[in-house]
């Protein structure tokens, strides 16, 4: 049964907002009738030398005025000629893609763990649970990378900012700074998002405090609706051997202890 | 009268649009999209005798108007398919095409057998994947193993036709059409995707964990049509063409050059209703200049 749409956006906004990273603001002629947060969004570039589409991230959304925020860095050439598309652009997305996160029945208290551009999966989360308590963390590289305090202020209990060379907010690893809240606070769930290297961090600093990770997950996609096979995470579930299963579909949000790192 | 329906290998399709393999999973995803029955014919995922896990990540990397994949063969397995796929995509108005792939001489022939019985209406026997270190394109090299393990698959499965998808890094591609055929095929596909490698000129390192990938996408598309004319020059079975296509003038274009009927692939990952758009554009162009697309069929006119 058709239940999914290539749709049609325009760019009302596309600005820097850090060191190489852009907000991109798309209003779309139609919504879907749902968005869940940690879902993306994948874009088709306006140009035919780049066949592939972009995956990212559903930063936040608005069913009403039909908009949706995307952050990126310019890493590469695709980025790049995101970067220098004006308002009133108009371009192909799919959405929402992906499985997005679902919290289990008893979850009431969430930390949000943030790491530089992977910090641009939360605010959606708290816009489509808005009834549970957040504590954000986000940590970055240094001030040049700061990202989203404001928008993730507003959604937070408490927040916290650090960078890992101190040049703005606390000083060090967020995973770190986070360990050492983790009893004060006693969360039902860490939802996470950064780079792998973040997930061999947290997943050490919290080891014993019996808290459940989730993650959301990134890689480089072909058609991002399950039919390619390329975004592939190995995966190991209670008494099944490993497996690779497709980050677009049973993903990108998983449950950290399933994933091999 | 106009007319756009084609035969290959004794099997009618509605139209001559076909999704190319790995593109199209076994068209639940498209499905999603547009109903896959506006289309002539799909390609199912390669299908081995095991499940197979594929190659670890990353699998692909852009290239200027193409990419490179090695996903190399990830796959449930053939028993899995004939379970779960074989029955739902049977009672759909679309010519399923199985493509199957063996990493031994007897794998092809056990594979055949089982396809034999199931409901797909043909066989495409991949003997041209790039990403597997056993068996896929080692097969395709040289004539005489294309010949044989054709003949092997040919014998196996009697009861539908049989077309060799053919790999394009080989010596000399019309010898291997021609060693298919000797082999018994009803039909060739080709090209399958040419050998690559994407580099990070910051790491030193290739972009996919396999190091080389197969290319597609419209950048083969010039590679595609010469060997699509050189075969449609050296067999009499039909062709089956694809390499880059991503518009009704290029399907056009590799009939023109001897193709009956084409694959879509890589465009449905730029375009999600890419081959369906594909089918309608060309129903209209059919209609408009009120021809039979089969007249088109190897009508190039070289220059002197």
């Amino acid at each position: 049964m058709a239940n999914l749409k290539d749709r049609t956006a325009t760019v009302i906004l596309n600005e820097k907002v850090a060191k190489d990273i852009y907000k991109m603001v798309l209003q779309f002629d139609d919504m879907p009738d749902e968005i869940k947060g940690g879902q993306f969004v994948h874009v088709k570039l306006n140009d035919s030398a780049h066949i592939l589409r972009r995956p990212f991230c559903i930063c936040d959304y608005d069913m009403e005025r039909k908009t949706i925020d995307v952050f990126y860095a310019v890493v590469g050439e695709g980025t790049k000629i995101l970067s220098e598309y004006t308002t009133g652009e108009r371009l192909q997305a799919m959405l929402p893609l992906g499985n997005g996160y679902m919290p289990s029945k008893d979850v009431r208290k969430v930390v949000l763990l943030g790491g530089g551009m992977g910090s641009a999966v939360l605010p959606a989360i708290p816009t489509t649970y808005p009834n549970l308590e957040y504590y954000t963390y986000l940590g970055f590289a240094n001030k040049d990378k700061v990202i989203l305090e404001n928008e993730m202020a507003g959604k937070s209990k408490d927040i916290v900012v650090a960078t890992d060379d101190g040049s703005y907010g606390k000083k060090g690893f967020v995973t770190n700074i986070l360990a050492e809240d983790i009893d004060r606070i006693r969360p039902d769930v860490v939802f996470c998002c950064g780079p792998e290297v973040m997930y061999k961090a947290l997943k050490k600093s919290l080891d014993g405090h019996n808290v459940p990770i989730v993650v959301s997950l990134e890689a480089r996609m072909g058609c991002g609706i399950g039919a390619c096979l390329v975004c592939n995470c190995k995966v190991r579930r209670a008494g099944e051997e490993e497996t690779y299963v497709r980050v677009c579909i049973e993903g990108p949000v998983m449950n950290l202890d399933e994933v091999v790192l | 009268m106009s007319n756009l329906k084609v035969n290959v290998a004794g099997v009618e399709f509605k139209n001559p649009i076909i999704t190319a393999s790995g593109t199209f999973g076994f068209g639940r995803e498209y499905d999603r999209f547009y109903n896959i029955e506006e289309l002539g014919g799909m390609c199912t995922k390669g299908l081995t005798i095991r499940p197979k896990l594929g190659n670890p990540p990353p699998r692909i990397a852009e290239s200027y108007g193409g990419m490179l994949n090695s996903v190399g063969l990830q796959n449930p397995g053939v028993d899995h398919y004939l379970q779960k796929d074989d029955k739902y995509l049977a009672k759909r108005d679309i010519v399923v095409i199985a493509n199957v792939a063996g990493s031994t001489f007897d794998d092809y022939i056990e594979i055949a057998q089982k396809i034999n019985t199931s409901n797909a209406d043909m066989i495409e026997l991949n003997i041209s994947c790039p990403n597997v270190k056993e068996g896929g394109m080692a097969f395709g090299v040289l004539p005489a193993s294309v010949e044989k393990v054709t003949a092997a698959v040919k014998k196996a499965c009697p009861n539908k036709p049989v077309m060799t998808k053919l790999s394009p890094n080989v010596a000399c591609i019309a010898d291997n059409a021609r060693a298919a055929e000797a082999g018994g095929a009803d039909a060739i596909s080709l090209i399958n995707t040419l050998l690559g490698m994407a580099v990070n000129y910051k790491t030193r390192k290739p972009i996919l964990f396999n190091n080389n990938g197969g290319l597609s996408g419209a950048c083969v598309k010039p590679v595609a049509l010469k060997m699509v004319w050189d075969c449609f020059n050296a067999v009499k079975i039909p062709i089956v063409g694809l390499g880059g296509i991503t518009s009704y003038t290029d399907v056009l274009e590799f009939m023109i050059c001897g193709a009956r009927a084409v694959e879509i692939g890589t465009y449905s990952f730029t375009n999600p209703y890419g081959a369906r758009d594909i089918a309608k554009d060309l129903a209209n162009y059919v209609e408009e200049n009120d021809i039979d697309i089969n007249d088109l069929v190897g009508t190039l006119i070289l220059n002197k």
